[in-house]
């Protein structure tokens, strides 16, 4: 896909994640938006994945580690092909397969289950060592919160992947500075997270602007010719990127917008696809 | 009879300022969990005293049993199964084994995270809490026990695990000082007796109208501590009615239920039915009571199954 079409798509990924947190009248939208661009890249540029064939065995895997942007890989999956995009309005519906936390028993799509923070790195690194294991080439992405870096699981997980040269993962940490407390450096500072991830014998590529195509594809271009080490590709976002009144807002973490709101955001998001 | 309705987080946060304000050794840990644990307040006046860890429960856990070595009593409250699950083995062996006087509080606890899937509900903490050995377990059942329950469980010396929920809950009782281990007869009875506890105790109390109207006089126990249990009180209910019915938001393996069983499984003709959560992994629902009535949890459903149990 070239830069527009990049853009386009993840601007109705914007659309469809506050669709479903509204119409679930709950959920986090914040961390969705911010990483809105970064999971399009993926899906859209960069993964050898096929709707029609989820499961195909050399597929690229997945795993959202930071398991409460659900809205956003459920929006990717959906306009991918692996589920009809209507269904996204019954998120956390009863009845409904899309729960509020990714199950890969349920859903099409989802490698990993998760929504305990931290555990889904640890997981990717699984998958990676079992390629490395039985001579397959695919590549494992894990996407996970800043805050969630504070979590011990994902140093354990990321001492083994340099300790083994898992050269086939790829971590990407977006870096919205926030968490449910506030700021995250006012929580508990996880900084500097370039130089945790190099100590931790990873190649790590700074990323400026996560929600720039041009900076991502440069960014996982670097990746795919990394040998010998794993990848952090650690990225500068704003949380809530695309709804004004979301942005760089904590308290648009975990809730959903109100009627007025909805309607808002998404007037918005409709100019910013006319552009 | 059910009166006010409050928020069980807020009025936690707020009762555990009010006592700091006069215990200056009570320190508050969170992770990440802070302001939706009802701390807002805490955090204003009592900075210093307030430890904000960032995601790191398994951590916070230790540091709190660390920092109850030097004579603070630390309180750590998130969401239910990231202080139970996730850092078990902190618990047993810092709190537990140690005996480090470090209160543990799960919010947010059975199935009140009702549309956030399986991670976030917390149907086993009962189960995992009531194996360690000196735990105290406490399942407040209206905001005003909430409020004594927390007096209580900080003046109380050694480890406790609480448990509160998520949507606001009516004042049941008249304000009396809470006593770790004593049970109450919210109601006498002789056809059955049903042990209660926590935020199921309303959905009791509503099912109890339904079941007078068909004839049937219910013993009615609360149980506001689950660990230990208020074992006389019971065995003497039991000897009465012969038949039990336990009702708990836990599955119904492993919980109270399976406690009271154990404790009633030596004598003659008592029968012990549970009422909670298949041991499944449970479904989800957008709405709390939606999901409670999916698992006859709701009144009506509490007061169907003991009819059925007694066979009308
Ligand atoms: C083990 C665990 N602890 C706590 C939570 C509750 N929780 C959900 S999201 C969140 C904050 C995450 O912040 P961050 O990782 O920065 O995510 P983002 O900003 O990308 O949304 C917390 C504490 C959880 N899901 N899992
Ligand atoms: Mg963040």
């Amino acid at each position: 896909m070239n830069k527009e079409m990049l853009q386009k798509t993840a601007n109705q990924i914007r659309k469809d994640i506050v669709t479903a947190v509204y119409s679930a009248k709950s959920g986090h939208p914040g961390g969705s938006l911010s990483a809105a661009d970064v999971m399009t890249y993926l899906y859209f540029e960069e993964m050898n994945v096929d709707p029609k064939n989820p499961d195909k065995a050399d597929r690229d895997r997945f795993v959202l580690s930071k398991g409460h942007n659900a809205p956003a890989l459920y929006s990717c999956l959906a306009e991918k092909g692996y589920f009809p995009v209507e269904d996204l309005k019954t998120l956390r519906h009863t009845g409904s397969y899309l729960q509020g936390h990714p199950d890969m028993k349920h859903i099409p799509g989802v490698d990993m289950t998760s929504g305990s923070l931290g555990q889904g790195i640890s997981a990717a690194v699984g998958m990676a060592l079992s390629a490395k294991l039985f001579n397959e080439d695919y590549r494992v992405f894990t996407l996970l919160g800043d805050g969630e870096i504070q979590e011990g699981q994902v140093w354990e997980a990321a001492m083994f992947a340099g300790a083994k040269k898992l050269d086939n993962l790829i971590v990407i940490v977006d870096n919205n500075g926030l968490q449910i407390d506030g700021k995250i450096d006012d929580v508990c500072s996880p900084y500097p997270i370039i130089d945790k991830f190099a100590a931790f014998n990873f190649k790590v590529i700074a990323v400026e602007d996560g929600n720039d195509f041009d900076q991502l594809d440069k960014a996982f271009n670097e990746a795919r010719l990394t040998d010998g080490q794993p990848v952090a590709i650690v990225m500068k976002t704003v949380k809530g990127k695309g709804v004004s009144f979301m942005e760089d807002q904590a308290g648009w973490h975990g809730k959903a917008p109100n009627d007025d709101e909805y309607k808002q955001a998404m007037e918005e998001l409709e100019k910013a696809g006319e552009a | 009879m059910i009166g006010e309705l409050m928020d069980p987080r807020k009025t936690f946060g707020k009762a555990v300022t009010e006592i700091a304000k006069e215990n200056k050794d009570v320190v508050v840990f969170s992770a990440d969990s802070g302001k939706s644990s009802g701390f807002g307040d805490f955090i204003d006046q009592f900075p210093e005293r307030y430890f904000e860890c960032g995601i790191m429960e398994q951590g916070a856990v230790g540091m709190a049993a660390g920092m109850a070595t030097a004579g603070k009593i630390p309180v750590f409250c998130a969401i239910a199964p990231f202080v139970t699950c996730r850092p078990y083995e902190m618990v047993r062996n810092d709190m537990g084994y140690m005996k480090q006087n470090v209160k543990l509080v799960g919010r947010n606890c059975g199935i009140t995270y009702s549309d956030l899937g399986v991670t976030h509900q917390s149907l086993d903490d009962f189960g995992l809490m009531r194996l360690i050995p000196g735990m105290t377990i406490l399942a407040p059942q209206d905001p005003v026990e909430i409020e004594e329950a927390c007096k209580a469980m900080i003046e109380y010396e050694g480890p406790v695990y609480m448990r509160i929920g998520n949507p606001k809950i009516p004042v049941l009782f008249e304000r009396k000082p809470f006593v770790i281990g004593k049970g109450d007869i919210i109601q006498d009875g002789e056809d059955v007796t049903i042990i209660t506890t926590g935020s199921c105790t309303k959905d009791v109390i509503e099912a109890n109208e339904i079941l007078k109207e068909a004839g049937i006089k219910a013993k009615i126990i609360g149980l506001p501590t689950v660990l230990p249990l208020d074992e006389d009180l019971i065995r003497d209910a039991a000897a009465e009615t012969k038949k039990v019915v336990t009702v708990e938001e836990h599955y119904i393996n492993g919980g109270m239920g399976s406690m009271v069983t154990e404790l009633l499984s030596d004598m003659d003709g008592v029968t012990v039915k549970r009422l909670g959560i298949p041991n499944i992994y449970a479904t989800t629902s957008s709405n709390y009571q939606e999901l409670l009535a999916y698992y006859d949890l709701d009144a009506k459903g509490i007061a169907k199954s003991v009819k059925a149990y007694l066979g009308k």
